[in-house]
């Protein structure tokens, strides 16, 4: 399945001087992506994610991580790299073009209401093949929605964004306290499985199940579960237990007939959304499952989606003209859990008992067309879990500090090890004097 | 499912025997007839797959150690590391990352509390200048670049990198165009010159001259953005730390030094200002600053007081604040 050639990455040139840039057709927090042409390959058409190195929040190891783990992987439904170079503070990552952009846009563009089940069923099924893939190859996404889905033109359906996964098999970067879990907070907080929002657990390849169970649902209603809320802490505290999300949002229900989604759509979700992440069928076995048993193959998508949706190039227009760029932040209260509805194809949330402020979860609304900026994604997620593991590692290993999640909670000091204080500062001058007298100096 | 089939299961050192068995053929018949090759090839790939899911477990089950310690026994009794390292670029993407998998965990696998892998690498060291020479191909040089991280965890191993002549080449592996093997050679580099405090020391205070003169050279002054930004940054670390004292006071009495880190304290980025100012500040705080010291420093008096009276962090920070204030008092004092 998974095509085996290394990549030939000689093929694409590593200057920026090859590459003629046509249009910006997305952007994030710390980068734009472009459409662009390689001029020695006779101008092919390629997309590259120009990301930002000076901002803040593009933490370089995050950044590393990602080029790696997109130069390693090799299968039809992930994308990957041609290659990426640096051109002054910015990396430019050189990607194929997907043509129709993210599920995410082509949604908002042409489906605010979902995607008929078919369709639906076609995009799951090929991002199911690259979770087994990631998965059997240790690897967390972490970042599942519709947002990180890119298709072409020819209804080729590819995962991307690699900026907040993780692999099990390297501890040595990231906090890993066993062969199977991770400690530390990752992605987008409307997607993100109990376990992960509750990150002192520790989670595994199972929280991208869940996820992906979101991740129906998004593409089912248009939106992932709760986003639709103006989520003002105030509204949020009002609510009760067992909201649900058509009752307050879908005032004029009357013109949209309710959907009707089949009982192996609703199985297939309810089984991805089980509270206890054991209950979750891995992804190799949720391919067998009954929902996918006739399912189409991709070109399905490129009359029944593709058609009507407009070109990438255009929708990204119409994003930048209407989006307010006043401010783009919005506060989250925390869900602490989630029931899925599996009658309605609806979660119920579960919010924490307590009113507690540090709670809030700051996300970020990116209007992102092609990618949501990876480096952003784990930045906008202000949380305790810094707390936490301070508590647990008296002294957090360096790697710890410098690992994602972390670094924008960790204040920029804190990446800097040891004598920053003045007491240190005059600690360091002490040893100067004391080295200077035995000269030829011998530390300690 | 082929499982089902199989008569016996094999055990772990069978695995790693017949491992080696596949690779010494794949070694020796580079040119076989293809059929047979590939069918070799394939079996390789799955006997390699399977020694890493003994080792990591899969989604069924977690490891269990006496198979572990049974396949790392078998693994270096012989010479089956070096086969597979010398293999590696004949073999497909996924086995090259398995292996690389394999390779790293065996590094930390005891047996009787004993990492035995460093005792084979010790013995073997020369594969070291096999791994290091990896980032010249680009098709190997992640698997390579991972497997060399691993190996330099042990400290003899660390030692024989950084006192061999390849240490020298990383000041020009780290500036590759290649984004993804460029920032591999430079986490192996900031590994080999942070992990083992006691070797570091040492290597620094034998090497000084050289190792400083390239570092300030090639990499502070690199035209390149991201090779000045994460040496700055090791060099923050390399020199705040304790166990490297002695070099840090050395480093703080050359004027060279400080021309080239009053110059990154000029730069346009922030986060290169900020890793600088980490190390500018030993140079005001050394309070035996030798006298070409204080005359550069009273001569730029005045600009560098303007400079730090606008220079602020996006976020507060007291700690930053204290040591910018301890600065400016020293450098008012002179």
């Amino acid at each position: 399945m998974a095509d085996e050639e290394p990549r030939n990455t000689s093929m694409y040139p590593l200057d920026a001087k090859s590459y003629n840039i046509m249009q910006e057709i997305g952007s994030g927090v710390s980068g734009v992506v472009y459409k662009a042409a390689c001029i020695p390959m006779n101008s092919a058409v390629v997309a590259i994610k120009a990301i930002d190195l000076e901002k803040s929040r593009a933490n370089l190891d995050d950044v590393r991580r990602e080029a790696k783990v997109m130069a390693l992987f090799s299968h039809p439904n992930i994308l990957r790299a041609h290659c990426s170079f640096t051109v002054d503070s910015h990396l430019w990552v050189v990607m194929p073009f997907m043509a129709a952009g993210s599920l995410h846009s082509i949604i908002s563009s042409s489906f605010p209401d979902g995607l008929p089940e078919p369709s639906i069923a076609v995009v799951l099924k090929e991002i199911l093949s690259a979770l087994s893939y990631l998965h059997d190859q240790g690897h967390i996404h972490r970042d599942i929605k519709a947002g990180n889905i890119l298709v072409d033109s020819d209804g080729s359906v590819k995962l991307a964004d690699f900026g907040v996964s993780a692999s099990i098999y390297e501890s040595y970067h990231w906090s890993c306290s066993s062969s199977s879990f991770c400690n530390d907070m990752a992605g987008t907080p409307y997607w993100m499985a109990p376990e992960v929002i509750h990150s002192h657990m520790g989670y595994g390849v199972k929280a991208d199940i869940w996820s992906f169970g979101i991740t129906a649902l998004e593409l089912a209603h248009g939106r992932p579960p709760l986003s639709h809320l103006p989520l003002s802490k105030s509204l949020m505290m009002r609510i009760t237990n067992r909201f649900r999300i058509e009752d307050s949002h879908d005032k004029n229900d009357k013109e949209k007939k309710k959907k009707k989604f089949s009982k192996a759509f609703k199985e297939m979700v309810a089984a991805c959304l089980s509270q206890d992440p054991s209950k979750r069928p891995p992804a190799g076995k949720l391919l067998r499952h009954p929902f996918f048993k006739n399912c189409k193959s991709p070109e399905y998508l490129v009359k029944n989606v593709l058609q009507v949706v407009p070109p990438v190039e255009e929708r990204f227009k119409e994003i930048s003209i209407n989006s307010d760029s006043a401010s783009p932040i919005v506060k989250v209260r925390r869900v602490s859990g989630w029931n899925f509805n599996e009658d309605v194809l609806e979660m119920d949330p579960v919010f924490p008992t307590e009113n507690d402020d540090k709670c809030t979860i700051t996300c970020v609304q990116h209007h992102g067309e092609q990618i949501e900026d990876k480096a952003c994604c784990p930045d906008s997620i202000v949380m305790e879990v810094n707390k936490i593991n301070a508590k647990e590692e008296q002294e957090l290993p360096k790697d710890v500090c410098t690992s994602p999640p972390n670094s924008t909670v960790v204040p920029k000091q804190l990446l800097i090890p040891n004598l920053i204080s003045l007491l240190n500062s005059l600690d360091v001058q002490r040893v100067m004097r004391v080295s200077r007298n035995g000269e030829n100096g011998h530390a300690d | 499912m082929k499982g089902l089939f199989k008569s016996k299961p094999r055990t772990p050192a069978e695995l790693v025997r017949q491992a080696r068995e596949l690779l010494v053929y794949l070694d020796v018949n580079g040119t076989s007839r293809e059929g047979k090759r590939e069918e070799k090839m394939a079996e390789l790939n799955k006997t390699i797959r399977e020694l890493k899911s003994i080792l990591y477990g899969n989604s069924e089950s977690e490891p269990v150690s006496e198979a572990c310690v049974q396949l790392t026994q078998e693994f270096f009794r012989e010479n089956t590391l070096r086969l597979l390292i010398v293999c590696l670029p004949k073999l497909n993407l996924e086995a090259r990352k398995d292996a690389t998998q394999v390779v790293a965990n065996l590094q930390r696998q005891q047996v009787h509390s004993r990492l035995i892998a460093s005792d084979y690498l010790e013995a073997n060291k020369d594969l070291m200048d096999i791994l290091v020479a990896g980032y010249d191909n680009m098709d190997i040089a992640l698997h390579y670049g991972a497997m060399l991280r691993e190996c330099i965890r042990h400290q003899s191993i660390a030692r024989y990198v950084l006192e061999s002549e390849h240490i020298k080449k990383f000041f020009d592996y780290i500036q590759l165009p290649n984004f993804d093997i460029a920032s591999d050679a430079s986490a192996t580099f900031k590994e080999l010159l942070t992990r083992h405090k006691s070797t570091v020391a040492e290597f620094l205070s034998k090497n000084y001259d050289w190792f400083f003169a390239e570092f300030n050279s090639k990499l502070l002054s690199s035209p390149n953005y991201i090779t000045r930004r994460q040496a700055i940054k090791l060099l923050g670390d390399i020199l705040l730390d304790r166990s490297n004292s002695g070099v840090m006071t050395r480093y703080v009495s050359s004027k060279d030094n400080l021309m080239i880190l009053m110059n990154l304290l000029r730069e346009s980025s922030k986060n290169i200002q900020i890793e600088a100012f980490h190390v500018f500040k030993l140079f005001a705080a050394n309070q035996n600053k030798p006298p070409e010291i204080v005359s550069i420093l009273v001569t730029n008096r005045s600009k560098l007081l303007r400079f730090f009276s606008s220079f602020k962090l996006d976020k507060e920070d007291e700690q930053f604040e204290a040591d910018k204030a301890q600065v400016v008092k020293e450098i008012a004092a002179l």
